[in-house]
């Protein structure tokens, strides 16, 4: 078994009197591919600004290589070799395709990437000089993970990656995934069942703020209380 | 190298070239009108490296305005310091950057944006003047300090008096001409394109690794410390320094300045000053009570129709043109 990357043990969240997370533990190991799945408002975008460090949990701790990132700053964290895509595109519309990629290795000390081999690498290589506010959505969402990526990420935490992409853009970034796995972890939260089921890998399932079942992909998907909470039995 | 730094640098050079030139045309008096819209324009740069590439307006720029000239007027004034001239314009450039930093650093770092930091600076202006007003035993209070002999440099063979007036012109078309290519410089690479981010989305920012609040500082700070040199250099050559210059109806002047040249130039605001000081001084002439009412019509006009500045006419003009070609 590869090195633990990131441990998160017995996280939860309050907001007043709602409690948004409930004890949850979960593991990522360097250079694996992992998914968080639930249906809307069980907790998975509280859980991934957890595993930022953007929100303090109310109880346990999220730890990065053994350091505890709650309430670091958001640049520290990014130095750390955590990268973040948001679930709205998050870029910098004023800037061109390369300057945005650009402005993503400066802030590192040795970046592993070129902007060239990142454009290439999101398909962008072609709207080099378009300013990235003009871009198509899936294209902005492609641009902010080439942005994620230029940080040379060791885990890299998607939030909603493919949301608003037509099934082809999803299923591509998929791919795009698989071919990078071996560089870096990434954990994805999602709620597009095809671009989970094409990435096939170990899969968390929260409904209202816990833990339900996880495991690989596969046998989640068979698992009957997971469909009964999608199909909304529960 | 691309269509926008060219037409920038060739605007540049012009500008330099005419002020260059300026002093073969000229008297003594209209030198040292020119001089002194140069130092203003400087000034007014100052505002734009910080309020262009951020996007964050201080409205109380004129409070460095007012401590670079105090400071000065202060060194100069003692007859006990060495090498005056030099001191006070360090001095001048420092205590700026220092008030700067200090404030900066409990705003940007405590996530003050927007217009709540054009309040906070707003204040700190008021604060300012009202201290140079009441602090009468070392800003003279109300009527400020008279009588602040001009810079001078002496280092052995090398005398430059800019008590005279061409001298003077040409120190200060040097400074500004040297300052205003450098920030330009410095904006439009690396450092101006992370700002231009921040501005964008500074979340999105940090999360790549940049410090946000750090570059916003520093780069106010380098602003207040160009505000600082414009007003030690006025101070010097006015040889006078008074409240006023420290005041909110300044920090409101220099930011019309800016607005009208044209935000994120950098050199627009420069000729911004310079036009508007320019149309003070004849439209006063006419009638003093009507400058107010046409510089606000002014302003509200470029605000309107050209919102990025009077530069922009061109590119407006030409945009014109493309599309009445393309009419049928």
């Amino acid at each position: 078994m590869n090195e633990v990357l990131l441990r998160a043990e017995g996280v939860g969240v309050r907001f007043g009197g709602l409690r948004a997370l409930d004890s949850v533990d979960f593991t990522v190991r360097e250079k694996q591919l992992a998914c968080i799945i639930g249906p809307n408002g069980a907790g998975k975008s509280t859980f991934l600004n957890v595993l930022t460090g953007t929100l303090r949990p109310t109880t346990g701790r999220v730890c990065f290589l053994g350091q505890d990132i709650a309430g670091l700053p958001l640049h520290r964290i990014a130095r750390l070799g955590i990268a973040r895509k948001f679930q709205i595109p998050s870029i910098f519309p004023s800037l061109s395709v390369a300057e945005n990629l650009s402005v993503a290795t400066w802030a590192i000390a040795s970046p592993s990437r070129s902007v060239g081999e990142l454009m290439e690498l999101v398909a962008l290589d072609d709207r080099a000089a378009t300013l990235a506010g003009e871009l198509a959505h899936g294209q902005k969402q492609w641009l902010e993970i080439g942005m994620a990526l230029a940080i040379g990420p060791r885990l890299l935490l998607l939030d909603e990656p493919t949301a608003g992409m037509t099934p082809q853009e999803t299923l591509a970034t998929a791919e795009m995934l698989l071919r990078l796995k071996g560089e870096f972890s990434v954990v994805a939260v999602e709620h597009d069942i095809r671009f989970v089921r094409a990435l096939n890998c170990e899969t968390l399932v929260l409904h209202q703020g816990r833990n339900l079942v996880s495991g690989p992909f596969h046998e989640v998907e068979a698992n009957d209380t997971v469909r009964d909470v999608y199909l909304g039995r529960r | 190298m691309i269509a926008r730094d060219r037409n920038w640098l060739l605007v540049f050079f012009v500008c330099v070239a005419l002020v260059a030139i300026y002093p073969f045309f000229a008297d003594g008096y209209r030198l040292t009108v020119i001089r002194d819209a140069l130092i203003f324009g400087l000034f007014a740069a100052s505002l734009d490296f910080f309020w262009g590439r951020t996007g964050i307006l201080c409205f109380g720029h004129a409070a460095f305005f007012g401590i670079g000239g105090y400071v000065m007027a202060r060194v100069m004034l003692d007859v006990a310091i060495p090498f005056a001239g030099l001191l006070g314009l360090v001095g001048a450039v420092v205590g700026a950057a220092f008030v700067a930093g200090i404030i900066g650093y409990f705003l940007f770092f405590g996530g003050i944006r927007g217009s709540y930091f054009t309040i906070v600076t707003l204040a700190m202006c008021v604060i300012c003047q009202q201290a140079a007003i009441s602090w009468s035993s070392v800003t003279g209070g109300d009527s400020g300090l008279i009588g602040i002999p001009p810079l001078e440099f002496d280092s052995g063979r090398l005398h430059l008096d800019l008590g005279q007036d061409l001298p003077s012109y040409i120190f200060v078309a040097g400074v500004v001409t040297l300052i205003v290519f450098v920030l330009w410089s410095i904006s439009r690479g690396r450092w101006g394109t992370v700002l231009v981010a921040i501005q964008d989305n500074e979340v999105r920012a940090a999360a790549l690794g940049h410090n946000a609040p750090l570059r916003l500082l520093a780069t106010f700070v380098l602003s207040a410390a160009i505000a600082g040199l414009a007003g030690a250099l006025y101070v010097c050559m006015a040889g006078l320094v008074a409240p006023d210059l420290a005041g909110l109806l300044l920090s409101t002047e220099v930011i019309v300045w800016v607005a009208v040249g044209g935000r994120g130039t950098l050199l627009g605001p420069v000729l911004g000053a310079f036009f508007i000081l320019r149309a003070q001084q004849v439209i006063s002439s006419l009638n003093p009570s009507l400058w107010p009412l046409v510089l606000g019509c002014v302003f509200v006009v470029i605000v309107f129709l050209l919102p990025d500045g009077i530069l922009s006419i061109f590119a407006r003009l030409k945009a014109l043109l493309r599309a009445g070609s393309k009419a049928p």
